[in-house]
């Protein structure tokens, strides 16, 4: 997947999230994305860098159009897609399995979700219900990427 | 990709890019004009690829809202007309003649609704382009929802009802006191300024009284659902909306002009 695939992903999103307006708030597609980018075997760390900022302008935007808080979205996704390379390069290199993608991004989904939450000022039962609801959508998506990293990876063959 | 003659680490890219957005969300949050003209400009840019998302969205739930809120409109057209002949009824017995109708509305989709924001403001696709201008009432299913508090030639933003910095003066119908409404960020409508000595009551109906060109009078609110302790002489009552506030899609924006767009 190249970087050029992201701002098609980020209008994704964005096209999910004005459907489901006023239902739901949608998973984060881009930051999967990226994170996946950024994990995927054969990532350098070059590419690894281009990604985090890839991430801050991506929340940037999303920011600008869906949250009023212009800078949240960009700090929190450039700093958790570089916080996941920090933990992946720690992680022995036979470690670093589909299963341990899919905790880092489980994690990253919930960081991400978690952080905005507590900047929500609706009233806090409905807050929750929202970020559940989130979180839920999100699992299939984490499976998905979590396939699409097996596909990748070595241990498939 | 080097830097400074070394490669780049991506989680020193990570620490950067955490300094990088809190200092930005600082200054959005400090100088709220430089926000609204990136937001404004960003949604500029996005409303052309969004289109076809928007279209699609406001299909579905026409659609899927058309037999309910139909059965809803008729119920609330048969309400309009009882009261309607009535008020026709008592003008013909004071021998006062019918004013002329002249009151219009421009129907507006609701573009954007921040959920940090969400019991304060939302944005719709009107602006002063279409006649919308600063104050005016913004009703939905016919009641009151908020006022236009910020105009852009082709958007609006519209403060709610809920809003803690929304005051209205209103009356209620059953008795013609007068009071004011106010929000509380997080849901709530109260109605404020009503003396102690004064019998209202649960299920009492509140409008909006004459206040300015942009709010006419008369426009249902909501309803009284619980009246709170004494407070200095006065008493505070919880209001219920009208309207549903967590279900706007489509809203109307008084005009004031000849005819309905």
């Amino acid at each position: 997947m190249t970087l050029a695939a992201l701002p098609v992903i980020w209008l994704t999103q964005d096209f999910a999230q004005l459907l489901m307006m006023g239902i739901c708030i949608v998973p984060d597609l881009f930051l999967l994305s990226v994170l996946f980018m950024a994990l995927a075997p054969g990532a350098s760390r070059d590419r690894q860098t281009k990604l985090v900022w890839a991430a801050f302008l991506g929340g940037l935007i999303w920011d600008l159009r869906w949250t009023n808080l212009p800078g949240l979205s960009a700090a929190v996704g450039g700093g958790v897609i570089g916080l996941a390379c920090f933990i992946w390069y720690k992680t022995p290199p036979q470690g670093r399995g589909t299963a341990v993608f899919t905790a880092i991004a489980a994690i990253c989904e919930l960081l991400y979700a978690g952080i905005h939450f507590f900047f929500w000022t609706i009233p806090s039962q409905t807050a929750i219900r929202q970020l559940m609801v989130q979180q839920l959508i999100a699992v299939p998506v984490i499976i998905f990427f979590s396939w699409l990293f097996w596909k990748v990876s070595p241990d498939n063959g | 990709m080097p830097f400074l003659g070394k490669e780049q680490r991506p989680w020193l890219g990570g620490a950067i890019s955490v300094l990088a957005g809190t200092g930005i969300l600082f200054f959005m949050i400090y100088m709220p004009a430089a926000r609204h003209f990136a937001v404004e400009s960003v949604n500029a840019v996005l409303s052309y690829p969004e289109k076809p998302a928007l279209y699609v969205r406001n299909l579905v739930q026409l659609s899927g809202n058309w037999v309910l809120e139909r059965a809803s409109l008729n119920e609330r057209v048969e309400q309009l007309e009882l009261r309607s002949q009535s008020l026709a009824e008592a003008l013909q017995r004071a021998g006062v003649r019918e004013p002329a109708q002249r009151e219009s509305y421009v129907r507006a989709v609701v573009t954007l609704r921040y959920p940090q924001d969400w019991w304060q403001e939302f944005r719709i696709d009107k602006g002063s382009r279409d006649g919308v201008a600063e104050n005016a009432a913004v009703t939905s299913e016919g009641y009151l929802v908020g006022r236009v508090a910020r105009v852009g030639e082709s958007y609006a933003w519209v403060e709610l009802i809920t809003s803690s910095s929304f005051l209205l003066a209103v009356a209620v119908d059953q008795t013609r006191d007068l009071g004011v409404v106010n929000g509380d960020d997080f849901g709530h409508l109260k109605l404020l300024y009503i003396p102690e000595e004064r019998g209202l009551k649960r299920g009492m109906t509140i409008s909006t009284s004459l206040m300015s060109d942009m709010i006419p009078p008369g426009l249902p609110i909501g309803t009284i659902i619980d009246i709170d302790e004494n407070r200095e002489g006065y008493r505070e009552m919880r209001l219920s909306a009208g309207a549903h506030l967590t279900q706007l899609y489509n809203v109307e924006v008084f005009t004031g002009k000849g005819r309905t767009k």
